[in-house]
């Protein structure tokens, strides 16, 4: 499995059609010789790709469930999107209960995270007069650092739902139970390629909380078959159901539970780009707090999950009723600062030393102005402007643009015919020709 | 020394008066052309938005102009010009709040005045010419030493 990422290609499905090439959001892709292929360090792992091949050739690496026996503590930690996946007769409850039937020690709620990240998140807003934009949703979080670095500054200087979450469970079983930290493997069951990433490359720390993380779509049907033998009107004693933070899978939810916030939501990610486009312009003073994620309609449109993601947003609003207030919880056993402020990645630049770029800028408008600027992608590029600077980079040649090629081909032709015409002169014509020649 | 007398014109485009669809087009268009300069993200940000405030003034204020911006190792200058109705009062305009915008554009969200103030805050140093009946032409200049690497 990448380290860096875990959207990957099958090759052998890979028919080589550029829709994830059009599709992908910073364009990391290219399509050579028939096949896809990534460029790593242009790559959020925003599942972009995934969600738009047909073929399925595209993927997302994860673990399974035969890594819970890694550990002596298991702990499943549940996104709010979770529960979007199953109908009202199976409850919070009845889906925490089927994951401590397929082995795990604890259930953690990722959504009790959420709720506590909403009250720090606006008591910061009203001491600070700051406006932010979320950094729950990792695609967002890299799309910014990788294409908008200029507004690194307006991200939440907190961490996301799950890694609080995540470091609260580790904390909470290492005091009551005296476990060691390598007995604990803390899973959390991941609605999305971009989630699975941040096990090893987490975003503003050193380390994630997080071990491993499962698919939905991986654990879904062995789920489902032990849900069937439980009880319908299953409880758990004593646990509170986080309906307000459940809400938060679905857009616009993370935003309502900030009152008394002006508040924005933005979901998928080329409308969080549009609004980015916007933020480029100038503050926005009269909005405090951007919710954005990468996925439509909420992270229930994460590409691991199994139902449609209107359906499951549809199973969390019935959910989220349910809910009369947030749960009472000390927020004091929570830590939710980063401790590293998000960093720029910065491939952007054409080259490092100003003056080369500055050339190789003019260099690149000359090739932009060359080809046809159809954006048709049959080159394996996104778009024209993509392939040109793919040319002044050597990574690809103008024929690979069959526009030109063509053109090419057809003087090459035209230069053939006249070459024919054109016999050294010791040769003689045939008569006809000569007698033409003579009219 | 030789390095500064390096200077490209990276932007050169009209701005249409009265075309609010298009407004920011050319500000947007800069900002990825620095990007692939490789300036700093901050700079770029000041730059973004001195561009994007110059650029509606011309589109909302003017009856039509241009917008230019250069890059010299040490700076960016971006220069807006337009073909009138230039400004009676400059020390006015400037003022925080001041603004003759129109219904329509302030129904667009704009004309609360802060523009030009923005452009000032935003850029090293602020040149404005201007000549009523003629037109008016500002140059924003956005140094890129104090970011910059010191081998240079
Ligand atoms: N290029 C220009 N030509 C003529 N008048 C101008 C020009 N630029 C600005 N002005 C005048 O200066 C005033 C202040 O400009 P400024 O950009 O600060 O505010 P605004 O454009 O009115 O509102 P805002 O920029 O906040 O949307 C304008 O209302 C206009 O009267
Ligand atoms: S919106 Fe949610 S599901 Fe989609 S990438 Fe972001 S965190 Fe993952
Ligand atoms: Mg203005």
């Amino acid at each position: 499995m990448s380290n860096i990422h875990s959207v990957l290609l099958k090759p052998d499905k890979c028919k080589g059609c550029t829709n994830c090439v059009k599709n992908c959001p910073t364009n990391a892709i290219r399509v050579h010789q028939g096949q896809a292929k990534i460029k790593e360090e242009y790559c959020i792992d925003c599942g972009e790709c995934i969600r738009s091949c047909e073929y399925h050739a595209k993927y997302g690496a994860t673990d399974d469930l035969a890594d819970l026996k890694e550990y002596k503590y298991p702990v499943a930690l549940v996104p709010p999107s979770f529960y979007g996946q199953f109908t009202q007769d199976i409850n919070p409850a009845k889906v925490m209960l089927a994951l401590k039937d397929i082995g795990f020690f604890q259930i953690w709620d990722v959504a009790l995270g959420a709720e506590a990240l909403t009250q720090v998140t606006k008591e910061y807003i009203r001491d600070n007069d700051r406006t932010l934009i979320s950094s729950s949703c990792p695609g967002v979080v890299r799309l910014i650092q990788l294409l908008y670095p200029e507004l690194l500054g307006y991200l939440a200087p907190f961490k996301s739902p799950v890694e609080i979450v995540a470091q609260r469970a580790r904390e909470f079983i290492k005091a009551e139970l005296g476990a060691k930290d390598e007995e604990i493997g803390i899973f959390f069951i991941t609605p999305c390629p971009a989630k699975m990433t941040t096990v090893n490359n987490p975003l503003g720390m050193e380390e994630s909380y997080l071990d491993r993380a499962i698919a939905v779509d991986t654990i879904y049907h062995e789920l489902i078959k032990r849900v069937d033998n439980l009880d319908d009107c299953c409880k758990i004693e004593g646990y509170d159901i986080p309906y307000f933070g459940i809400s938060w899978a679905s857009g616009g939810g993370e935003a309502d539970l900030l009152e008394g916030i002006s508040t924005v939501s933005v979901a998928g990610i080329h409308n969080v780009m549009s609004v980015l486009e916007e933020l480029d312009r100038g503050d926005l003073a009269h909005i405090q707090y951007f919710e954005m994620v990468a996925c439509q309609p909420g992270c229930v449109g994460g590409v691991f999950n199994v139902k449609n993601p209107f359906l499951a947003e549809f199973n969390i609003h019935n959910l989220v009723k349910k809910g009369i207030n947030l749960v009472e919880q000390d927020l004091n056993k929570y830590d939710m600062n980063l401790q590293n402020s998000f960093k720029e990645k910065s491939i952007a630049s054409l080259d490092d030393d100003l003056i080369v770029a500055m050339a190789k800028l003019t260099k690149l408008e000359k090739e932009i102005e060359i080809l046809p600027g159809l954006d048709c992608a049959a080159c394996g590029a996104p778009d024209c402007r993509t392939l040109a600077e793919d040319i002044i980079n050597g990574l690809a040649s103008r024929t690979d643009c069959i526009f030109i090629l063509r053109q090419q081909v057809a003087d090459l032709a035209d230069e053939m015919a006249t070459l024919a015409h054109a016999l050294p002169p010791v040769m003689k014509r045939n008569k006809e020709e000569s007698d033409d020649d003579e009219d | 020394m030789q390095k500064d007398e390096i200077k490209q014109v990276i932007l050169d485009c009209e701005v249409e008066a009265g075309d609010f669809s298009v407004g920011g087009e050319a500000s947007s268009k800069l900002k990825s052309l620095l990007h692939k300069l490789g300036i700093p993200a901050q700079t770029i940000r000041k730059i973004a938005i001195a561009t994007y405030e110059l650029e509606i003034n011309i589109i909302i204020h003017t009856y039509g102009g241009s917008l230019k911006a250069e890059v010299t190792p040490s700076e960016i200058r971006v220069i807006a010009s337009d073909k009138g109705p230039g400004i009676a009062d400059l020390e006015k305009a400037f003022q925080p709040g001041y603004s003759t915008a129109s219904q329509k554009a302030r129904e667009m969200g704009f004309g609360a005045g802060m523009g030009l103030c923005n452009i000032k805050r935003y850029s090293d140093e602020l040149n404005v010419e201007t000549e009523v009946g003629k037109g008016t032409e500002i140059e924003a200049r956005i140094s890129l030493r104090e970011s910059g690497d010191s081998n240079e």
